[in-house]
């Protein structure tokens, strides 16, 4: 068996190296390009979510290189994502490829074919002890490759050198895939603290916009798709922090693991969107009003063009946007999004933002002379 | 002094084409005028489109549309939130979060919009029963009133169900208009019921096909049970309960041979979500199992034209005729002894 499994940012560092410590040999999927991308736009159905088509491209690139094996998720609904699996397995099946798809669903839809789907995954005949110390670790590196990038896009319109900042997250991306053991990887925490913290600043956290990510949780991470946006909003000389993540995403399937956060976000959106619509839909809006209340300058809402539960979404931030005086900026991804026209629409958004920001300010010094 | 009658709105729009009568019922045992939206017209689609939120689905837009057209006629607005309305599955989430979209885009307040939750998915009836009793509190106090309604209202909604299985189209017999004779040769024509059955927006598809020869078959004229049995031929069914019966009815023709069916028409929405998966499905499944069956999808939403839409009907009738003549016909030869 020559395992493979679908990228969503960072998550094939973590699975890389669980698999391995599982007794699994796997065939990571190759690189997120244009090329998975034209080709799981070319496979797919024309009208499915943009998740879909590229998570198929990553498959199709990765049986190409020798995988004979799929993992997946699945879901209960209501958002596509529940039944992406079945649909790419029709696909890979008339395709002719002589693959074995294995979908984790939910327990609810066949407790055997659940269980038999864990058992592949984890590697049958390996103790619990060791599947339990093996996921931990891989956990402590997803975690730890989301706390990194948060650095990354806190950090990038603070620093002098861009590029120093970027060699350091990525030369630890890079020692994170070799990380064999807890007190390696706390190591490794310990020295990219270190570096980032060496890394002169030239401006103050208080001086500069700040921009909250909010959307769904491929779109809105994974920067190979949305064309980076948050490095983007960095070189513009924006704070970032992205809502969206995907540690979150997996600890809230279960009800007694969620976070308090994510609960608050959740009563946070009520007033608004009164129940779960499905994906991150109510996360979203949640999350604006956070950012809102953190004193943001802006929101960009990341979702796949169609994508049912950001659609309602929207809808309902447009009243958010106005009740919390919060400019939020909408884009929509999919094959057809340019990179020209979303650059100069993030540009626009942020020069919104300054002018807003310079007029408060202008105001409330005004406020304040006639006042004194 | 007699008391004014509560006079209550329900959009003509979505799930509307499914539950009318059990709604209509069921407000009018509570002693609530109830008034529905006009039919689908111009000016409707134009306030959904100017006023609903760009990207989401055409149905969508006209149902926001009709909620423009009724909000200042009415005391209250009646949006049931159908989460769901089969076991262990969901209606979409635009549906999900509906009440929330219209209060939100339109800043209608609260209390003029009268919801309630009705999610069978975990609780099955009970769930069901939970949110009628929500909504008929906003009327009454008496529970007791409020079930009878709801039994009153079910019934209703089953003779409705049974009279669709005799081959009538939901809004022949809401707006009481004239049926369309049968034909001997037909086509299943899969889609939402909220496409299927306004023919303003759906251009008129039913007499089209009509025109051209063939009736339709839509899968709310099919046996639910024999739809769900059908269904369980999948490895895994959707989520969605109308989807779902869209693949079951599929399904089931393509089993169940009917030498009078000759082909599959989906209607979708451009930017419906569900439809788009299960649309593969269903085709993948027909290409498999059939060299005979042809299958079109036609997606509708506001720019669609009639006449790009007459085109390919046409175009599609002569591919059904083509292949009943020359593939049937040398099937049969050949297999002839």
């Amino acid at each position: 068996m020559r395992a493979t499994f679908p990228h969503l940012l960072h998550l094939d560092v973590a699975l890389g190296i669980l698999y391995p410590t599982l007794g699994i040999e796997i065939v990571p999927p190759p690189p997120l390009t244009r090329k998975t991308i034209e080709i799981g736009v070319k496979l797919a159905p024309q009208n499915a979510c943009f998740p879909l088509k590229v998570t198929l491209g990553n498959f199709v690139e990765s049986i190409e290189k020798g995988a004979d094996t799929l993992f997946m998720a699945g879901g209960v609904g209501p958002c596509r994502f529940g039944y992406y699996g079945q649909i790419q397995r029709l696909i890979l099946e008339d395709l002719g490829y002589k693959v074995q798809f294995i979908l984790l669903d939910h327990p609810r839809y066949g407790i055997r074919s659940f269980v038999q789907a864990l058992r592949t995954m984890t590697g049958g005949k390996i103790s619990p002890a060791r599947i339990v110390r093996a996921t931990a670790l891989a956990w402590k590196v997803l975690r730890f490759t989301e706390t990194i990038e948060a650095k990354r896009r806190a950090l990038r319109c603070l620093v002098e050198r861009k590029d120093a900042l970027d060699r350091v997250v990525e030369g630890t991306l890079t020692r994170l895939r070799w990380v064999e053991s807890v007190t390696a990887l706390e190591e490794i925490i310990r020295s990219t603290e270190e570096a980032l913290r060496a890394l002169p600043l030239v401006r103050e956290e208080g001086e500069v916009l700040k921009v909250g990510i909010v959307g769904e949780v491929y779109v809105a991470q994974e920067k190979r798709i949305n064309f980076d946006v948050e490095r983007l909003l960095g070189d513009l000389g924006v704070y970032v922090h992205n809502s969206v993540s995907t540690v979150e995403y997996i600890l809230h399937t279960l009800p007694f693991t969620r976070s308090r956060e994510k609960e608050e976000t959740w009563r946070l959106a009520r007033p608004y969107l009164q129940r779960f619509v499905g994906g991150e839909g109510i996360d979203s809006v949640g999350s604006a009003i956070r950012y809102a209340q953190w004193g943001f300058d802006g929101v960009v809402h990341l979702y796949p063009f169609t994508c049912m539960p950001e659609i309602v979404a929207k809808g309902i931030l447009t009243q958010v946007s106005k009740d919390y005086d919060l400019p939020i900026l909408h884009l929509a991804i999919d094959e057809h999004a340019g990179e020209a026209g979303l650059i100069t629409r993030v540009e626009a958004f942020v020069d919104v933002l300054e002018r807003r920001k310079k007029t408060r300010r202008k105001s409330e010094v005004g406020r304040a002379w006639t006042y004194s | 002094m007699k008391v004014l009658a509560v006079m209550v709105g329900i959009p003509r729009g979505l799930l509307f084409y499914r539950f009318y009568w059990l709604w209509k019922t069921f407000l009018e045992e509570l002693g609530v005028e109830v008034r529905v939206s006009p039919p689908t017209n111009k000016a409707i689609i134009r306030r959904g489109l100017t006023y609903g939120v760009e990207e989401i689905c055409f149905p969508v837009k006209v149902f926001l549309g009709h909620v423009m057209a009724i909000q200042d006629e009415v005391d209250f607005l009646f949006l049931p939130r159908m989460v769901s309305f089969h076991r262990r599955e969901y209606t979409c989430p635009k549906i999900l979060g509906l009440p929330d979209l219209v209060r939100n885009l339109f800043g209608i307040s609260s209390e003029r919009i009268i919801t309630g939750e009705v999610n069978m998915r975990d609780t099955g009836i009970w769930g069901w029963r939970q949110g009628f009793l929500e909504m008929g509190r906003r009327f009454t106090r008496q529970e007791g009133k409020i079930m009878r309604a709801l039994k009153r209202a079910e019934e209703a909604h089953k003779r409705y169900r049974e009279k669709l299985k005799t081959g009538i189209l939901p809004e022949h017999l809401i707006d009481r208009r004239e049926e369309v004779v049968p034909k001997e040769k037909k086509v299943l024509l899969l889609g939402h019921t909220y496409l299927i059955s306004d023919s303003y927006i759906n251009m008129n598809i039913v007499q089209k096909i009509h025109t051209l020869g063939y009736g339709v078959v839509t899968q709310d004229m099919v046996d639910e049970q024999r739809v769900r049995k059908y269904l369980s031929l999948l490895q895994k069914p959707s989520f969605w309960t109308i989807s779902n019966e869209i693949m079951g009815t599929a399904l089931l023709y393509l089993k169940e041979r009917d030498p009078r069916l000759k082909g599959y028409i989906h209607l979708v929405s451009f930017e419906c979500g569900p439809d788009s998966l299960v649309g593969e499905v269903i085709e993948r499944w027909i290409k498999r199992e059939s060299e005979t069956l042809p299958y079109l999808r036609l997606e509708i939403d506001e720019h669609t034209g009639e006449a790009g839409l007459l085109t390919r009907l046409e175009a599609f009738v002569d591919m059904m005729e083509w292949r009943d003549a020359h593939l049937e016909s040398n099937l049969s030869s050949s297999l002839a002894p």
